[in-house]
């Protein structure tokens, strides 16, 4: 096999970038042989296997499966070294990345002699891959800068329930749970009151508990939860129970024996 | 247990030592000094004027205590049989006829001797009458002063809420005017358009045309509280044109708002909002894409603009971000209660989001 062909992947959900890109490579770095074009990660990565690429060029930004995910897995199951280009239309974190860690990267919109230079820097790699030192060097930082964007990237998930989903007539109303004033249980169901309706959800007080930010939301009573953030009062109420008076409701809620703890002056 | 009892019981006292102020005790001398000289002359006997003010200090200072147990008892009432009137009234008047007595046991009477001696029980009757007629002068100064500063609190207190409401309504046209295009967006934009200069001319024209009137509404902007609907649906369509392009056969949408609605009002960028949230959070995510629809329909004098699609939904524990709560809160300073954003399911999968405004025909 010549040394100077090469084979690369385009991996871009944007079909007209896909083109402009493959374009560019065309014109400047006529060798290049173009064997795949991916629309995400996902295809990227099967296409990879099926190809076994030199380089691979990947979007950031992508459906299914990000760039950045995608370039973890292809650096876990190659078989022999592929060099990465990511292309990004902006994204700081991950170009000041890019920087520190030396590896490649080009910009949407393409200005031609920036990508130019990634094209000729991009060759260098490749011939260095004689090197084996240099080339593990390179892999080891690029395995770094991935860690740390996907520690970026993926924000702490928040578990806890955002949304009810409750029947109102024909459709399903998505409400947000700040709008929730308390949750009591009703025989089979639970009572979902709002500042200005109700609802009715299957989920039972016990559920709920486990799944709302206990944060925001305070059993008071065997059957009920309440929005810290619906409360406007509490009255000390007969047997060391309290009463709870609420923003945007009339009635008051029992605080039972067990919980009053919660309402203690502090 | 009984530790707390003794608190409350505690507590109570201090309730009633709070309630006795040296304002209060200063008006019982200046009311037992009048009552001294208005009762002194029906005394027969000369008895000093001190001599009958300690007595009558006895009587001011009982009565005091009757009124501030009886609004104490009256506030920690869980029912409320009486009024506060009628509380302080028998107050005042029982707490005049045993400062009377304690004041005759006092100088060492017997209570067989009060009833009995008809000089003694009349001088009584003198005592209580005055006292009353005094305690009631007194006690409607209070409740008119204590009416006066409640009045002043509840004063305050409407200003307060005037004050949060305005700082809401500005917070929440600061946010709008910030910068909402992101940028990721503006050059993915530019670089399609780069590509479709050499490659398709006519379409890279009609893309910088819709990117144009995208810019010019995004930018931030002093934009007024409310604008027209069909300025607002220009916008979402030119959004989503630049979205088709980008995406390709991946988007597909509809947009159906009767040409008399143009006209309406609407608030600015929260369509705009709605759209960017159904690409970003419904069809974005999918890899086969999927279809918008933007709707405006008037029924039961409301206007109900509604954004669909057929993206993935929203699961359970999904945030999508700060703009839908803006909506909300810009809407409640807007327009209060009566405005709503509300969120549905689509079928067969996706979600609506709904703002629905009244609809002032006489706008039109």
């Amino acid at each position: 096999m010549n040394d100077d062909m090469h084979t690369a992947l385009i991996a871009d959900d944007e079909p007209l970038l896909r083109d402009q890109l493959k374009a560019r490579l065309n014109k400047l770095w006529p060798e290049l042989s173009l064997t795949g074009l991916a629309v995400n990660g996902a295809e990227a990565l099967s296409l990879f296997e099926e190809l076994e690429p030199d380089i691979v060029f990947l979007d950031i930004h992508m459906p299914v499966m990000t760039g950045l995910e995608t370039a973890r897995l292809i650096g876990r199951g190659r078989s022999k070294r592929t060099h990465i280009v990511f292309v990004t239309a902006y994204d700081e974190y991950a170009v000041e990345a890019f920087e520190r860690g030396a590896i490649d990267y080009v910009l949407k919109p393409f200005n031609e002699a920036r990508l130019m230079e990634t094209i000729t820097r991009v060759k260098e790699r490749l011939d260095s891959r004689r090197d084996p030192e240099r080339a593990d060097d390179a892999e080891a930082t690029l395995e770094i800068v991935l860690r740390q964007l996907s520690n970026r990237l993926e924000l702490p998930v928040d578990q806890h329930l955002r949304w009810i989903k409750a029947s109102v007539g024909q459709t399903v109303r998505l409400i947000p749970i700040e709008e929730v004033v308390y949750f009591q249980s009703d025989e089979k169901y639970t009572r979902v009151a709002l500042e200005d309706s109700e609802v009715l959800i299957r989920k039972p007080i016990k559920e709920l508990l486990e799944e709302l930010d206990p944060r925001q939301f305070w059993q008071i009573h065997r059957a009920t939860i309440v929005n810290t953030r619906a409360i406007a009062g509490v009255v000390r109420g007969p047997r060391d129970q309290a009463d709870l008076k609420l923003k945007g409701r009339p009635e008051t809620l029992t605080v039972s024996r067990n919980f009053t703890s919660l309402f203690k002056q502090m | 247990m009984l530790l707390r009892r003794y608190a409350a019981r505690m507590n109570r006292f201090l309730q009633f030592l709070g309630n006795v102020t040296w304002l209060r005790i200063l008006l019982v001398m200046v009311l037992t000094t009048v009552a001294t000289a208005i009762v002194k002359p029906y005394f027969m006997h000369d008895v000093s004027f001190s001599y009958l003010w300690g007595r009558l200090f006895i009587v001011g200072a009982v009565m005091l205590s009757a009124f501030i147990v009886g609004n104490v008892v009256h506030a920690q009432a869980s029912a409320k049989r009486f009024t506060l009137l009628q509380i302080q009234f028998v107050a005042l008047v029982s707490g005049a006829m045993l400062g009377t007595v304690i004041s005759g046991l006092a100088i060492g009477r017997s209570l067989n001797q009060m009833v009995t001696n008809e000089a003694i029980f009349w001088g009584m009757v003198i005592f209580i009458a005055v006292g009353v007629s005094l305690g009631v002068i007194a006690a409607t100064v209070l409740v008119y002063r204590e009416q006066a500063a409640r009045a002043a609190a509840d004063a305050s207190k409407a200003d307060a809420e005037r004050h949060e409401l305005e700082k809401q309504v500005l917070e929440a046209r600061l946010k709008l005017m910030q910068a909402q295009i992101e940028p990721h967006f503006l050059f993915n934009t530019l670089a399609n358009v780069q590509h479709l200069v050499e490659a398709n001319p006519p379409l890279a024209a009609k893309t910088l045309e819709s990117l144009i009137t995208y810019l010019r509404a995004a930018l931030p902007e002093m934009r007024e509280g409310r604008t027209k609907l069909g300025r607002e649906v220009d916008m979402a369509n030119a959004y989503l044109e630049i979205q088709q392009t980008r995406m390709g056969d991946r988007l597909h949408f509809l947009i159906d708002v009767p040409l008399q609605l143009r006209t309406a009002t609407f608030p600015p960028m929260m369509l705009l909002t709605l759209v960017e949230n159904a690409i970003k959070h419904g069809i974005d995510p999918m890899q086969q894409g999927g279809e918008i629809q933007v709707r405006a329909v008037v029924n039961d004098g409301m206007l109900d603009v509604s954004v669909a699609d057929s993206g993935q939904g929203l699961s359970p524990t999904a945030g999508v971000g700060i703009g839908l709560q803006n909506i909300r809160e810009r809407l409640q300073a807007l327009f209060g209660k009566t405005a709503k954003l509300i969120l549905e399911e689509n079928t067969p999968r996706g979600m609506v989001a709904r703002i629905r405004i009244s609809h002032d025909i006489n706008e039109r």
